[in-house]
């Protein structure tokens, strides 16, 4: 009985997401932004300061993977909508009624986003790394850095999506939780550069959610990152769960 | 309709409010409510603008925890139900809807929440006359679109128990003379249906009883026909075209006299023959003497002049001619 419950919840969330025109659109624009950025990226690349092409110092696989500096932005304005729109609208009160347990409604919201964002996360990794290899000179080897890198950019995408879902359910609105998300992404990694402190530039982007999640991507040289591939992801994952449980605490407090 | 499911078991059609308190920061908005609502009657829910009607109706679905007492659902507090849409229909506020979602989908989602089939969504559709318009997205719907829409997805799981905030407001006369027929054949089918309204007249011919409120506290909790009962009191209403003289005569004789307009009269204290008597002894004209029968609204307004928090001068009350 609870499990059915649960499953007809996330076919309920299923359904509101898959029909909003605005969710097939974010979609698409987040492959397309990760994509076109990654050809770009790979493009304005020159081997001429390399010593020789094949010795090049330049991650390319992160390069190609730049694009998701931006649409990510994209990921946390679907996540914010998924909820926020619910509270703009009202609908938040049928939902509510249809689905009183409150856990129940916020999991099932989380679990179809990340459905439809990491979906969407593969066909913008594998074409921004197709495109890469196809304009690169020394296509970057496929190895196991490789993929985890392609698929770390996918959970980021994903885990920023929940990031703007938790920020959207503690604050009841789209945008309040999208300038907070914003801020959140990249105002912080902007302080590391203004503040004049090395230590607290290096604790700036250990701790902060979007240089410490993107060193997910590096391929080369990680032993000069702030922080490893996988601790860095760590650290974006904690702010992502950690905020959908104190989201996720509102929610069920609080009278709707 | 095919599909009853719950509209058959009648003793669990019932919504009990007990003792319900509910405060938001300094106002008390809900103090001390108590009433039921049977199964196989409407029962109007009225009160004016912030008496807290929807802050009771939001409580009873489980969205706003109450602060004091108990809202029940056949016994069972809202949280409690494993199926809540098979169980009560609401219609909070037609204007929730998503504008880029069709209205179809709206109903679709809903039925999904349940696992109710694809075959509902079209049968309430049909009942609420929205086949056409359910596949155009809701940003374009007049608001008779989007009670009915509201209606039919309270009506998916066919719930025994039905709540309804203000589903009449700001509907034309075709509309509310709709709302009043289905709503009439669904507490005909054994559900219990409250009704909130902040006009009476939107609920005459339509409420077999009423639940009153004001300030957060119950006024009245009647059946309609007593209430009318009690309203029209011994009073006789004549048309006169020499109001001043048939006024004074009427008062000298032991009448209380009311104006009702410029040639009518409402007298209470005096037998309706003896009225006849009176005039017609004295030669004052007069036509039209019967018994006074009161309007909803008129109930309604003696019930709630205390209640009512910001009280212009009443216009009846100005009017009372007494000696």
């Amino acid at each position: 009985m609870r499990w059915r419950g649960s499953l007809h919840a996330l076919h309920a969330e299923w359904t509101k997401l898959r029909t909003l025109p605005s969710t097939w659109w974010l979609l698409v624009a987040t492959v397309a932004l990760t994509a076109a950025m990654g050809a770009a990226a790979a493009s304005s690349l020159t081997t001429r300061v390399c010593p020789t092409p094949t010795a090049c110092h330049e991650d390319t696989v992160k390069l190609a993977l730049t694009g998701v500096q931006l649409s990510q932005a994209v990921c946390l304005v679907l996540g914010a909508l998924s909820i926020g729109a619910e509270y703009g609208t009202g609908t938040i009160r049928t939902t509510l009624t249809a689905m009183p347990g409150r856990w129940r409604v916020l999991a099932s919201k989380a679990a179809a986003l990340s459905l439809l964002t990491s979906a969407a996360g593969v066909l913008a990794v594998l074409s921004a790394l197709g495109l890469a290899r196809l304009i690169l000179p020394t296509p970057p080897p496929v190895d196991g850095a490789m993929f985890r890198a392609a698929g770390g950019s996918i959970l980021v995408l994903v885990l920023v999506t929940l990031l703007g879902l938790s920020l959207a359910t503690l604050l009841r609105d789209t945008s309040g939780a999208i300038t907070l998300g914003l801020g959140i992404l990249y105002v912080v990694p902007v302080l590391s550069h203004v503040v004049n402190s090395p230590t607290w530039q290096h604790r700036l982007q250990r701790w902060a959610p979007m240089p410490a999640g993107l060193s997910i991507q590096a391929t080369k040289n990680l032993a000069g990152l702030a922080i490893g591939p996988w601790a860095g992801l760590g650290v974006l994952a904690a702010y992502a769960v950690g905020l959908l449980v104190v989201g996720g605490t509102a929610f069920r407090l609080r009278d709707a | 309709m095919s599909h009853t499911t719950g509209a058959t078991d009648a003793a669990e059609a019932t919504i009990e409010v007990r003792d319900l308190r509910k405060r938001f920061g300094r106002t008390l908005a809900v103090d001390g409510l108590s009433f039921t609502v049977e199964p196989g009657t409407v029962t109007g829910f009225v009160g004016p603008n912030g008496a807290g009607k929807s802050t009771t109706m939001r409580t009873v679905l489980g969205l706003d925890a109450p602060d004091s007492g108990q809202a029940l659902i056949g016994g069972r507090p809202y949280h409690a139900l494993r199926t809540p849409l098979l169980e009560v229909g609401a219609l909070l506020d037609a204007a929730a809807l998503h504008p880029s979602r069709r209205g179809r989908d709206h109903l679709r989602w809903l039925a999904h929440s349940h696992g109710l089939p694809m075959r509902r969504v079209d049968e309430v559709l049909e009942q609420v006359g929205m086949e056409q318009a359910s596949r155009r997205r809701a940003g374009g719907y007049s608001l008779g679109m989007r009670q009915r829409l509201g209606i039919a997805a309270a009506l998916l799981g066919d719930p025994p128990v039905l709540l309804l905030d203000e589903p009449v407001n700001g509907l034309d006369p075709e509309g509310i003379q709709w709302i009043r027929t289905l709503l009439r054949h669904l507490a005909s089918e054994g559900r219990a249906i409250l009704v909130s309204s902040h006009l009476m007249s939107e609920l005459e011919d339509t409420a077999d009883h009423l639940v009153v409120i004001g300030r957060g506290r119950l006024i009245a909790d009647t059946a309609v026909a007593d209430l009318l009962t009690a309203a029209s009191g011994d009073r006789v209403r004549l048309r006169t075209s020499s109001r001043t003289e048939a006024m004074e005569l009427l008062a000298r004789e032991g009448g209380t006299v009311a104006v009702i307009d410029r040639d009518t009269l409402t007298v209470t204290g005096l037998p309706a023959e003896r009225i006849v008597e009176l005039l017609g002894a004295s030669r004052v004209p007069f036509a039209e003497v019967g018994a006074h029968r009161a309007t909803l609204e008129e109930a309604y307004m003696e019930l709630t002049r205390d209640a009512v928090e910001f009280t212009s001068t009443p216009a009846s009350d100005a009017d009372e001619v007494t000696r």
